[in-house]
């Protein structure tokens, strides 16, 4: 399986941050909040998750902690970092700035 | 902060493993269970749920390599794998590893030693706290007076701490010999007076004891010493007890109030310091440059703001002054170059030669390495076909080479522990008392910084230069080649390049080697003019307390010489200022001739200055160019005389009329007294520093008696047994007088001259080095090339070629490389050899001879390398050569 077409790789990174920033939260649930917010419409490949937060751990945006999921089993909870704070707003508003610049182009030419 | 995170879970990532790698899975294997768990209750049966949750995940090995390359550990990894794989590697080729360690370690080994003594005399000759804000002030006379004499007038110093605002302190002092008696022992000891902010300035504190305080620097109060941790050691036995105690000094008793820590002795190498307590008419001094001065700048002033401050300074001195300053420019050094102008070409240049052997290493160890590499194509075909890209095969090449590196900079450090304290003791400590650092020369942490990070820089070059040589891997034609990998054209031409190359650094480094020696050899027999075989010198300084004017100075060694004249096998008693070959330079001064046109002060000519007793001349076998030698008859009632040197006379009287002619010392409307040249002396070279041409005026020793003078005793053989002998004599005339610098004239010379021939051997230990690294490496690629073409050569015997012409074909080409080499590297060297004949005394010019040589020797070893094995490719049978490869 490729590396997922429907979302640019920084796009899930921001994605994975703005979940993460609510509450601690494992990687299925990751998934399944990204999925359900979007409406379905966004689909993380589960291929892809995986590398994208060691990825974000590795960069000092979120740690990780283990601790009891719902069904009472060890899992690895994500949660934002101070520095990932900092860094998720820089980068919605990045994304807040470019998504309507596209839609500005879009709606007039 | 976040680095220091990102650092510690590499860090932990790295060390430790299994338990990263178990939480890795664990926290995969979480998910897919999860995922179970929802299709299952989506309606799926146990199987079928988990099929379609793998499906959904991918592959999960790939997956986790995916989060394992995120976490950046795999680069580490692969490195240390590949680390080990280089070490194997040259363990497995035994013969490649030790020739390139061994050519390596040399190279990284000759830089080590030569970067320790450039770390120890020029980067830190001195140890004191801030050693760039210390400066030398002098003033500049406009005459080149060299290290010994860079003076100043007491007043003008005086003026200088009022007038000018670079200096944040400034302090004088001056040198001055003492005897020490003790329970009747006299000794001479080097001491100085110095003000009392002196170890202020330099920033130094006593180990025991106290320091000199200002009202000590009256005279009458001024009878305290202190002294260095060598003097109580060796002449007071360490005794604990000695601060308060009284000590002898010429005949006058000095209080010891301190003991100065065991590395300080400056000015290089004095044993005791006494107050700096000037007379008033010492004080008030202008026309004569009395003292020497430190001073430290304030901070944010550099070397160039303040000498134009300085200069500025001056030029209010000489409008006020005009008499006494006129042409004078205070000037600052830093105390750091203060010995620069003798030790920095030498040391630069051994420097550059070591780099030049470096660099021959390093291009030897380049023909191996890609000789080895071309054996080594199908291997490195396979991993790329295996699917190393680029960056992999670097890095796998890189961390061979580094292994190879670091083991030889691992050798070369270890050895140069053992040369660099053996290059420091094989020097006699006569000499290298008066070179500051000397002592500090060793492996510390800069040195061993320096080695490490040649021998990193080596490896990581040589790791690139290999991909780069590599290339693109063609792997169809690679992996298809049945027989050895074949060289391409490009790969030729960069092998020819290297024998270019090796050629061109041979033939530079031969040609420094050759000229350093060359010069060294001129300069053991430099000392032409005089004949120092069978004479004794012995140095005396008369105090000034009981030798306050001319007529018992005179009287004092008037007695000596006499009683050493009657010594039996004296041939000749003789005295001089400054002996030949003392590395100390003689006293300069201007002079006026009559009957010529008033000159600016800047323009007037100067020469060295000598007082010389009638035996001087016949006890050094000088030669009289002209008029006569002085007799007992120029004494103080009789005309003032002077002989002057045969290069003075060349140059001021042309016509060779120089006799009868007269001279002032000074300008022409000073008082002093017009002199009478009677005699033109045979030129003497006095350090081997010196030009020899350098202007010299003898005056008798009768018409200017002075305190400091030398013995110079002319004796049938072994001049040391008169050392007992004029002991004696010298005991009886002036009880209480020391004598100083004992030795030979012969041995004087040699230890003068102890670090030019030090250098000259390591400049031969490199010239050899480098003649045998690129005889081998020349030797090495041509045979290689020709060995290379033995099917060639095969094939065109077969069809009829003749013998003699392969054999023309062969040597051509083997000329041509090096000739192009040469070509490059004649200009260079000559170039170079000029250069040093500019920058380093001694070396007299650019010598054909030496260049010429050196080229014959180099096409000598190219025709070798590839006459042999064209020799042995024409003797095979063709049916063999064909088959060779």
């Amino acid at each position: 399986m490729s590396k997922p077409t429907d979302l640019v790789q920084g796009t899930l990174d921001l994605l994975i941050l703005k979940t993460v920033a609510l509450e601690p939260m494992h990687g299925w649930a990751v998934a399944l909040r990204i999925r359900q917010v979007s409406g379905n419409v966004l689909q993380v490949n589960q291929g892809a998750l995986y590398p994208a937060l060691h990825r974000l751990e590795q960069q000092g945006w979120i740690r990780a902690e283990w601790g009891e999921s719902e069904n009472n089993r060890r899992a690895k909870y994500y949660s934002l970092t101070k520095a990932g704070k900092k860094y998720l707003q820089k980068e919605e508003a990045n994304w807040q700035r470019l998504s309507a610049a596209i839609g500005l182009v879009l709606k007039t030419v | 902060m976040r680095w220091v995170k990102s650092a510690t879970h590499r860090f932990r990532s790295l060390f430790r493993k299994s338990v990263v790698e178990h939480e890795l899975d664990q926290e995969l294997r979480f998910h897919l269970e999860r995922q179970i768990a929802e299709n299952v209750a989506a309606g799926m049966t146990p199987e079928e749920a988990r099929r379609a949750a793998m499906r959904e995940f991918g592959g999960v090995e790939k997956v986790k390599e995916e989060c394992r390359d995120e976490r950046r550990v795999n680069r580490l990894e692969t490195l240390g794998a590949d680390l080990r794989y280089g070490l194997r590697t040259l363990r497995k080729s035994p013969g490649f590893a030790a020739v390139s360690v061994l050519t390596l370690a040399l190279g990284i080994g000759a830089n080590t030693a030569v970067f320790s003594m450039v770390n120890a005399l020029l980067l830190h000759p001195y140890k004191f706290h801030d050693l760039d804000t210390l400066v030398r002030v002098w003033e500049d006379r406009g005459i080149d007076e060299g290290y010994d004499a860079r003076r100043i007038a007491a007043a003008d110093a005086q003026d200088l701490r009022g007038r000018t605002k670079v200096f944040e302190s400034m302090t004088t002092f001056g040198w001055r010999n003492f005897s020490l008696s003790k329970e009747g022992n006299i000794q001479p000891v080097l001491g100085c007076r110095v003000s009392a902010n002196f170890f202020d300035v330099l920033g130094v504190v006593p180990a025991a004891g106290r320091l000199f305080t200002p009202s000590e620097e009256q005279a009458g109060f001024d009878e305290v010493a202190v002294v260095s941790h060598g003097i109580w050691q060796r002449r007071f036995g360490g005794d604990p007890l000695l601060i308060g105690k009284t000590v002898q000094l010429n005949g006058r008793s000095y209080t010891v109030i301190g003991i100065m820590p065991k590395d300080f002795d400056y000015p290089v190498p004095v044993e005791l310091w006494v107050p700096l307590a000037l007379t008033p008419a010492e004080r008030a001094e202008r026309a004569e440059l009395n003292l020497e001065a430190l001073a430290r700048l304030k901070p944010g002033v550099s070397v160039a703001q303040a000498r134009a401050a300085l200069g500025n300074f001056s030029k209010g001195l000489e409008q006020e002054y005009p008499k006494t300053n006129a042409g004078r420019i205070t000037t600052i050094l830093e105390l750091r170059k203060e010995l620069y102008f003798y030790s920095l070409p030498l040391f630069l240049l051994l420097q550059a030669a070591a780099g030049f052997v470096l660099l021959l290493a390093c291009a030897n160890l380049a023909n191996l390495i890609f000789a080895r590499m071309i054996g080594r194509q199908r291997e490195i075909a396979v991993r790329a076909a295996l699917g190393a890209g680029r960056a992999r095969l670097a890095q796998l090449f890189i961390s061979e080479t580094l292994v190879l590196s670091v083991v030889a900079g691992a050798v070369a450090i270890m050895a140069s522990f053992w040369s660099v304290s053996a290059l420091r003791k094989s020097v006699p400590v006569n000499w290298t008392k008066w070179v500051p650092g000397w002592d500090g020369i060793q492996v510390d942490g800069n040195v061993l910084a320096f080695g490490i990070l040649l021998a990193l820089g080596v490896g990581v070059f040589f790791g690139l230069a290999t991909v780069l040589h590599t290339g693109k891997v063609e792997l169809n034609e690679t992996l298809k080649d049945t027989g050895r990998g074949s060289m391409t054209r490009a790969k030729g031409r960069l092998r020819s390049g290297l024998v270019v190359a090796q050629v061109m650094f041979a033939l530079v480094l031969l040609v420094c080697a050759g000229l350093t020696i060359q010069g060294f050899v001129h300069l053991a027999s430099v000392y032409q003019g005089f004949e120092p075989a069978n004479v004794l010198r012995i140095e005396i300084a008369l105090p000034e307390k009981e030798y306050p004017n001319d007529v018992k100075v005179a009287n004092f060694y008037r007695q000596v010489l006499r009683g050493s004249a009657a010594l039996p096998g004296v041939r000749n008693a003789a005295l001089v200022t400054n002996s030949p070959a003392s590395n100390v330079d003689n006293a300069t001064t201007f002079f006026s001739i009559e009957g010529q046109p008033v000159l600016k002060a800047s323009e007037q000519p100067s020469a060295d200055l000598q007082t010389a007793n009638p035996d001087y001349f016949a006890a050094l076998k000088i030669s009289l160019v002209d008029g006569r030698f002085f007799s007992d008859g120029d004494n103080r009632d009789a005309m003032r005389v002077a002989v002057i040197s045969e290069s003075m006379a060349a140059r001021f009287w042309p016509r060779g009329d120089a006799v009868g002619r007269r001279i002032k010392l000074g300008a022409p409307d000073s008082g002093e007294p017009w002199i009478t040249v009677i005699g033109v002396a045979g030129d003497v070279r006095q350090n081997w520093w010196n030009p020899v041409t350098r202007p010299v005026i003898y005056k008798p020793f009768l018409q200017s008696p002075e305190r400091g003078m030398t013995f110079l005793l002319r004796t049938v053989s072994n001049p040391t047994s008169y050392v007992a002998p004029m002991r004696e004599v010298i005991r009886q005339v002036g009880p209480g007088i020391a004598m100083r610098g004992v030795n030979t004239l012969e041995e004087e010379v040699v230890e003068s001259i102890a670090i030019v021939r030090i250098m000259g051997i390591l400049m031969g230990i490199f010239g050899l080095v480098a003649l045998a690294l690129s005889s081998v490496g020349v030797y090495g690629v041509l045979s290689e090339n020709v060995a290379q073409r033995t099917r060639e050569i095969g094939i065109r015997l077969a069809l009829g070629a003749h013998p003699s012409d392969l054999m023309r074909l062969v040597l051509g080409q083997a000329l041509k490389l090096t000739g192009i080499g040469l070509a490059i590297a004649l200009p260079i060297s000559f170039a170079v050899s000029r250069a040093m004949a500019s920058l380093i005394f001694g070396i007299v010019s650019a010598d054909f001879r030496v260049l010429l040589g050196f080229t014959g020797l180099l096409v000598a070893v190219a025709l070798a390398a590839g006459y042999l094995p064209a020799r042995r490719a024409l003797r095979m049978d063709p049916m063999t050569s064909l088959r060779h490869e």
